[in-house]
């Protein structure tokens, strides 16, 4: 939007950051100053309201030659989407595993301490102090320890004239 | 074996490994799933692997005899006392197991109230885990074909897969025949949709049972409703809420994490709880608690004995009968009786209140919700409390001047928190999981192991059993 002065041609001040259409060239128009003999280009009724983002680009050579060499695959029949999916969940469940055999290392540790003793319990109890003990070294405990100690604290939270929680000892 | 714990987490993922790798032979991945569920079962007590199999066993054989006089003789064929011999059948293994200890024990006091003193054969009987489930389900299963609304299973090993397959087996829901069956005869497709849902129900009831429904039990309901004669009037009635949201998030909290393993593996259960403490009836209520439990009740005993097709007197009758017996399937003892008829005879009230003021609204909703709600916790304390007299003194208390010495602010907060997500969008996980399920694995199994990290760092040592596995 100018102000009125820019509709005479005045050159008025823009009011937006930028102008919203351009003044009228004082020059001929070009195609007057090309040879007769250039073919006009074809008419066309979709080149009107294309946008130039829509128009094609060049292809860089080497994905053309990738898509040529490894055509993409034909589209997923039921059972090809369902195993598609089987792989995601099951990546899904790994990935998570994994995540929790990091950050919560302990949990093994505490299970063995619930059994009853036997090779299983021991075993999984050496294992696991060793592997507890790798990671503390690295810190990746202080997550869960810090959501513990926040969650005890809010344990031992009482109302104003309650008595103070008792002392606990820490746990893992 | 109890959902949250690593032994279980440990064997989940050998199941569903295992599971889908037999992917391409749905008999194998079946007999697969019903040998993991009997490994499950065995874990609490082996010798009841083999009342399991009976049980299947039976309840086969007496549905495809219902089929073959039907296929021969026609629909029309008299086959009545094939179907009672397959419903009492199941009901004697109910009754021995869960029944007999307590008839045996009442028939003894009112012989030696008329002088006639006698000793009764008590035995020890050790109740089987989930027996009320199992065998509702082979009840339904003979039921249904009978009706025929489910065609006969095409081999003994669905119908053992039915009644034993391990995400339902020790505490609901009770999936009919009707919804497993078709599922069993093909192999199984998982879908992102039923992944995603599945492990964000799995996450979230980790969450309800080990966070706040241990956390409440251990430190507020249980030493309460232990001696509420130590206990003030405060105390006792956020014992009494906290025991309303303590049952709530465990059972609520079993039935989601069933679901989303059945998911896990390809398996759709219905829906078991849907936001019960915002009823505004007791009639809505029933349509929202134990879902799976309350529409059982309605197939297989309110309509037979008549449902509402005579009369409201005979409606009336009808629904009383039903939520009593419903209460003596809970647990045998006069307090889950005297529990189903307090909520059988607030129904008969609503009822005659329809019949009476019509569909005209006598109570504004929010005064519904309140009054259906402290019914309801009023039924708790039958509920938890093991006898009449510790039922007595939790109400003698609400009236007791004292220190609050049991409410903490985290408990309260729990409390107020675990009503609160009744409160949530009804299908929020479902909305959630529609949002998850184009995300990369990786993002899903970092959120996944993130929920979980945060559940464990809080959770108690140790998991109390699921409220629901003693029924």
């Amino acid at each position: 939007m100018t102000d009125d002065r820019d509709k005479t041609g005045e050159g008025g001040v823009p009011l937006e950051p930028f102008p919203t259409h351009r003044p009228e060239s004082p020059f001929p128009p070009l195609y007057e100053s090309l040879p007769a003999q250039t073919p006009a280009d074809p008419p066309s009724d979709w080149i009107q309201s294309a946008d130039a983002h829509d128009l094609p680009t060049r292809e860089n050579r080497l994905a053309a030659l990738g898509r040529f060499a490894f055509p993409p695959a034909p589209p997923l029949d039921d059972e090809g989407v369902a195993a598609r999916d089987m792989r995601w969940t099951s990546r899904t469940l790994v990935i998570a595993t994994a995540f929790l055999l990091v950050f919560n290392a302990v949990s093994p540790l505490n299970w063995s301490h619930q059994q009853a003793p036997g090779w299983v319990s021991e075993t999984v109890e050496k294992v696991s102090e060793a592997w507890v003990g790798q990671l503390a070294l690295l810190g990746v405990d202080m997550p869960r320890q810090g959501l513990r100690d926040a969650w005890f604290a809010a344990k031992d939270a009482r109302f104003v004239g309650q008595d103070p929680a008792p002392p606990r000892a820490d746990t893992l | 074996m109890l959902f949250p714990t690593l032994a279980f987490g440990v064997f989940f993922l050998f199941v569903y490994f295992t599971t889908w790798s037999l992917d391409r032979e749905n008999g194998r991945r079946k007999l697969f799933l019903l040998l993991a569920s009997w490994f499950f079962y065995a874990q609490w007590d082996w010798r009841f692997v083999g009342l399991l199999i009976l049980s299947a066993v039976l309840n086969w054989g007496v549905a495809a005899l219902i089929a073959r006089r039907m296929e021969r003789d026609g629909p029309e064929a008299r086959r009545a006392w094939l179907v009672g011999l397959g419903v009492a059948v199941n009901l004697i293994i109910l009754g021995f197991f869960k029944y007999y200890g307590f008839f045996v024990e009442q028939a003894g006091d009112l012989l030696a109230r008329f002088g006639w003193e006698r000793d009764l054969p008590l035995l020890q009987i050790v109740l089987p885990v989930g027996i009320s489930f199992f065998t509702f389900q082979g009840i339904s299963y003979v039921v249904d074909v009978h009706r025929g609304k489910t065609p006969p299973a095409k081999s003994l090993l669905d119908v053992m897969l039915l009644m034993s397959f391990f995400p339902h087996l020790v505490a609901g829901p009770i999936v009919r025949a009707s919804d497993l069956l078709p599922q069993f005869e093909r192999a199984p497709r998982l879908t992102r949709e039923m992944a995603t849902h599945g492990l964000l129900l799995i996450c979230w009831g980790l969450f309800k049972k080990t966070v706040i429904a241990s956390e409440l039990s251990v430190n507020l309901v249980d030493p309460v409703f232990f001696d509420p004669s130590a206990h003030s009037a405060i105390d006792i009635a956020a014992a009494v809420y906290g025991y309303a949201v303590q049952i709530y998030c465990d059972f609520s909290a079993y039935s989601d994490m069933a679901i989303g393993i059945a998911a896990l593996l390809g398996y759709s259960f219905p829906r078991n709880f849907d936001q019960p403490y915002r009823a505004n009836s007791m009639q809505s209520f029933w349509r929202r608690w134990h879902i799976s439990l309350s529409s059982w009740l309605r197939d297989y005993l309110y309509v037979p004995l008549g449902g509402g097709r005579k009369g409201l007197v005979s409606s009336c009758i009808n629904v009383f009968i039903t939520m009593v017996l419903g209460g003596l399937w809970h647990g045998a003892a006069w307090t889950f009786l005297a529990w189903g008829a307090l909520h059988g005879g607030v129904q008969v009230v609503e009822r005659l209140a329809r019949a009476a003021f019509g569909d005209r609204k006598v109570l504004p909703t929010v005064l519904g919700v309140l009054i259906t709600f402290h019914i309801v916790c009023l039924g708790w304390i039958l509920f938890r409390a093991e006898t009449f007299e510790l039922a007595m003194a939790m109400l003698a208390g609400l009236g007791r001047v004292g220190p609050v010495t049991m409410l903490t602010p985290l408990l309260l907060t729990l409390i107020v928190g675990g009503l609160a997500m009744h409160w949530l969008p009804p299908r929020a996980i479902e909305g959630v999981a529609e949002r998850l399920k184009t995300a990369p694995s990786i993002t899903l199994g970092l959120l996944i192991g993130i929920a979980i990290l945060l559940v464990e760092a809080v959770r108690p040592e140790g998991v109390a059993p699921f409220i629901y596995f003693q029924f």
